[in-house]
């Protein structure tokens, strides 16, 4: 049996771990960063953010193509090689991959294949293919990240019952496909199965699809899903999913109502559960909450002064970028800088079409917790750039505090949305103005122009686009 | 093994020595007082960290010194066998550690309790200046923004810090200015001119005392608000009570009662439990009720502190302020002990008298004084009755309090001395 030491073991690769582990080796560390899949990357890279964008991306090409003949362009209907394009998918994700190695090679990071395990607060232990060894570690920082939940009552060991690991595997095109959820992966994967021919069927439980965004954000997004999908049904409840020959047979209670439909393939997206179990926690002090999420401070640490959690698995929006900050975090408190998740903006984006994004208060948490605030909204109907592609669905608004005209929080759904919001995280982190924003000279055509010109519109001077003057 | 001088407690990193109880030579024992050191806070006494044999004092009367100097070496007996420890009991030395590391529980239980806030509603400034921030400990809402939208700046941060700095060599500076000013103006006047005289020093008690009072009556508009309280019936209570209290090792005494009856007043009016910040411009109202309590020593006045008043019953309350009277007496009373009030008490009425116009104990905003209960003729619905009748007197600051707000205070305060009910009291 082999022991090894680190100053620093990261258990997991994904966006949170390699970064933590690229960041303590910057920072002169002896660094071993621990993976159990065969790949570096995490799910991000290898079941989530990256293989969606990439079939998201070959959607939006077919729909382009389709929507084209009012352009006085016309395209042949598409003929779709699933073999080609799951290929296709997956040399972008090798070369990623890949290239996660190369930088872990260059920064001398000792990267260890296995499945880790505490065996106390300095050890743990890595379980390979060719048997046990130990790392010895003065701090641990876990960044295992969340794996698709899968009821009990769904889960009936049938594999046209999917989660979205095996949904971004496209094996086939389902006639039918319920979606079960309708927060960001399920609409986002809708879309990727509708476009490429499925009758898309969207259940969501609660009253709205993609919880947290405001709903006048969602407005266009509702618009377009109603139309490239055969039904999107909010208020609904799935009771129940059964094997019926080559189908499923999924029994569900719409606003009080029960019914049952058949379905080639369901996707199952109601949430994500931490990696945690078999990680052996109990062998250390670390605590997890009621859903099993690792109990974290604003330092990253745990309960155990040895090891720090970051990512998915401590809980809170899971999202890649949020598990990168926090993976600074917990690096620089190890290595004594002051360093806290504290008044820390972390935008939101979901790729469905249009794409929506936003970033600090939303409207409706201003309405929440009592926050005064004024909103300011610009139609892109009024862009110049959106009506050269035909995209006018879409609107930036700012979410002001009227006292200091502070930019509390932007919210933003149009085509490219996602690119867009980076310049309010930017915003809100400086404490800009909506002034501030106005006066910053934004190139034209672009749709960036919609953010200065929406602060204008908070002053009551856009250009484009008529606004109700402010009284002064 | 060295002994250095110990943390304070906040705000205190130094003072002066008043006094050294030992001398070179002496056998002292664990916890046994060394010497006396006056900071511009309170008097206290710093006990030996260990027994041991003092082989030398290194410092003597009236040296300023600072926490973490040494003090003296100790010798033989416990000294040597905890001179290995003895670096991490020295709080000085541990504290870094702990600002590095915190204890992570109790952050997240802070966590749990008040969310923090990522929707980025704290103050405008840039990341870069909120980590510099971070790192200098410094609570950017305290700074004020010169930027549009009151943005904050590196200048603001550095303006900022150059502001404490200088108001952190002031207060040191300002007492000891008042103190001796009167000294500059007048001069020693000679009594003995007149008559035989005894002349006694100050004791450092007696000067601190000097300089406190000096501070609150010349900086605190004070207003005396007074009235009396009826307590017939708790004096009727306390007979039926007092064996039970006893039995239990509680005294229960009209202070005692004052304690649990000012609280309840205290939670209605928070204004009277708040300090001004005079360097922020802000009133800070505390959610903790630490009351003072103005004990009578041989050496002068001392005001320890009853903690968390509001959390304790009465009998928790009378044994504690009991063991707390008799410690201040004898002077075992810590520095930590004296610090943190929210409010203060001053009962007379063991030795007598009626209305007085008590001090305010800076930097709180009240303080309430007790004369002596007597029997007096009462007139209740038409009838004239005896009653047991207390002298209260609040006197607070006006900067922060109004006339009408005393008069609330002290109309809900007399009526709660009333109204007291024999559940109040009974264990």
């Amino acid at each position: 049996m082999k022991s090894i030491t680190a100053e620093i073991v990261v258990v997991g690769s994904g966006p949170g771990g390699n970064t933590a582990a690229f960041y303590a080796a910057d920072k002169g560390k002896k660094v071993v960063l621990v993976e159990q899949d065969k790949r570096l990357g995490g799910v991000c890279l290898n079941y989530g953010c990256i293989p969606s964008k990439a079939l998201l991306h070959a959607a939006k090409l077919i729909n382009e193509a389709k929507g084209s003949s009012f352009r006085g362009i016309t395209f042949a209907a598409p003929s779709i090689d699933l073999d080609k394009m799951r290929a296709w998918k997956e040399s972008i994700l090798v070369k990623l991959s890949q290239g996660v190695a190369s930088i872990a090679r260059a920064r001398k990071v000792n990267v260890m294949y296995g499945r880790g395990y505490f065996e106390d607060s300095k050890t743990l232990r890595l379980e390979t293919p060719k048997g046990q060894q130990f790392i010895t570690f003065d701090k641990a920082i876990i960044a295992t990240g969340s794996k698709a939940a899968l009821p009990q009552a769904f889960d009936l060991g049938n594999k046209r019952i999917m989660t979205s690991t095996e949904a971004l595997e496209i094996e086939e095109v389902p006639k039918r496909l319920l979606i079960v959820g309708g927060g960001y992966i399920g609409m986002e994967l809708g879309t990727v199965y509708a476009t490429l021919g499925s009758e898309v069927v969207v259940v969501e439980a609660l009253g709205s699809i993609l919880a947290g965004a405001d709903p006048d954000l969602i407005r266009p997004v509702v618009r377009y899903a109603e139309k490239a999908f055969k039904e999107l049904r909010v208020g609904t409840k799935v009771l129940k999913m059964s094997t019926s020959g080559k189908h499923i047979n999924v029994a569900m209670e719409v606003n009080g109502k029960k019914m049952e439909e058949l379905y080639d393939r369901v996707l199952v997206a109601v949430g994500r559960v931490p990696n945690c179990s078999n990680l052996g926690l109990d062998n250390t002090k670390a605590t997890q909450d009621e859903k099993g999420f690792i109990q974290v401070n604003e330092k990253q640490q745990t309960r155990d002064p040895n090891i720090y959690a970051i990512g998915d698995v401590a809980g809170g929006i899971l999202l890649a970028h949020k598990a990168s900050k926090e993976a600074r975090i917990a690096v620089e408190v190890i290595t004594g800088e002051s360093s806290a998740f504290a008044d820390i903006v972390i935008p939101a984006v979901v790729y469905t079409d249009p794409e929506i994004a936003w970033c600090g208060l939303t409207e409706a948490e201003a309405l929440e917790k009592g926050v005064k605030v004024e909103v300011a909204k610009f139609p892109w109907s009024a862009s110049g750039r959106a009506l050269t592609f035909d995209r006018p669905d879409g609107m930036t608004k700012l979410v002001i505090e009227p006292a200091s005209e502070r930019i509390l929080g932007v919210g933003i759904v149009g085509a490219g949305a996602g690119d867009l919001i980076s310049e309010g995280v930017l915003a809100i982190e400086m404490g800009a103005t909506a002034q501030d924003l106005a006066e910053s000279v934004h190139p034209h055509p672009t749709l960036s122009e919609t953010l200065s010109e929406c602060a204008e519109m908070f002053y009551g001077y856009a250009t484009n686009a008529l606004a109700r003057k402010k009284s002064s | 093994m060295d002994v250095r001088l110990p943390r304070l407690g906040e705000g205190a990193d130094s003072g002066t020595v008043a006094g050294i109880f030992v001398k070179e030579g002496d056998r002292v024992k664990k916890d046994q007082p060394v010497l006396e050191l006056e900071s511009d806070k309170a008097v206290a006494s710093i006990p030996s960290p260990a027994a041991g044999t003092i082989s030398k004092i290194h410092v003597k009367e009236g040296d300023e010194i600072k926490v973490g100097q040494l003090i003296l070496s100790l010798e033989g007996d416990g000294a040597t066998a905890q001179s290995v420890t003895g670096q991490q009991t020295q709080p000085v030395e541990a504290a870094p550690a702990e600002e590095v590391m915190p204890e992570p529980a109790e952050t997240i239980e802070q966590e749990a309790a008040e969310p923090a806030q990522s929707a980025g509603v704290g103050q405008p400034a840039s990341p870069s200046v909120r980590k510099l921030a971070r790192e200098l400990g410094i609570d950017l809402s305290k700074v004020k923004g010169s930027e549009r939208g009151g943005r904050i700046v590196l200048e603001d941060l550095k303006r900022y810090v150059l502001r404490l700095q200088q108001l952190a060599f002031q207060p040191k500076a300002a007492p000891r200015e008042q103190a001796s000013a009167p000294k500059a103006v007048l001069e020693s006047i000679d009594f003995s001119k007149w008559g035989p005289v005894v002349k006694k020093r100050m004791s450092t008690l007696r000067r601190t005392i000097r300089s406190k009072m000096v501070t609150s009556w010349t900086t605190i508009p004070h207003i005396t608000q007074f009235d009396e309280a009826d307590i017939t019936q708790f004096m009727a209570l306390r007979k039926k009570y007092a064996g039970t209290y006893e039995k239990k090792g509680g005294r229960l005494t009209l202070t005692v009662f004052a304690l649990k009856t000012v609280v309840q007043a205290l939670k209605k009016h928070p204004i009277f439990n708040a300090s001004i910040d005079e360097v922020t411009d802000e009133i800070v109202f505390k959610e903790y009720f630490h009351v003072g309590i103005a004990v009578d020593t041989e050496e002068g006045l001392i005001v320890p502190v009853v903690r968390d008043v509001d959390k304790k019953t009465m009998l928790e309350l009378s044994i504690e302020l009991q063991e707390l009277a008799e410690k201040t007496r004898r002077r075992k009373v810590s520095l930590e002990e004296m610090q943190g009030g929210t409010f203060t008490i001053s009962n007379q009425g063991g030795i007598g008298g009626a209305h007085f116009t008590p001090i305010i104990n800076k930097p709180e905003v009240a303080i309430l004084g007790m004369g002596r209960g007597v029997l007096k003729p009462v007139v209740v619905k038409s009838k004239t009755v005896q009653r047991t009748m207390l002298p209260v007197c609040l006197s607070y600051d006006h900067r922060v309090v109004d006339g009408a707000d005393a008069a609330r205070f002290m109309v809900d305060l007399v009526e709660a001395f009333g109204g007291v009910k024999d559940a109040d009291v009974k264990i």
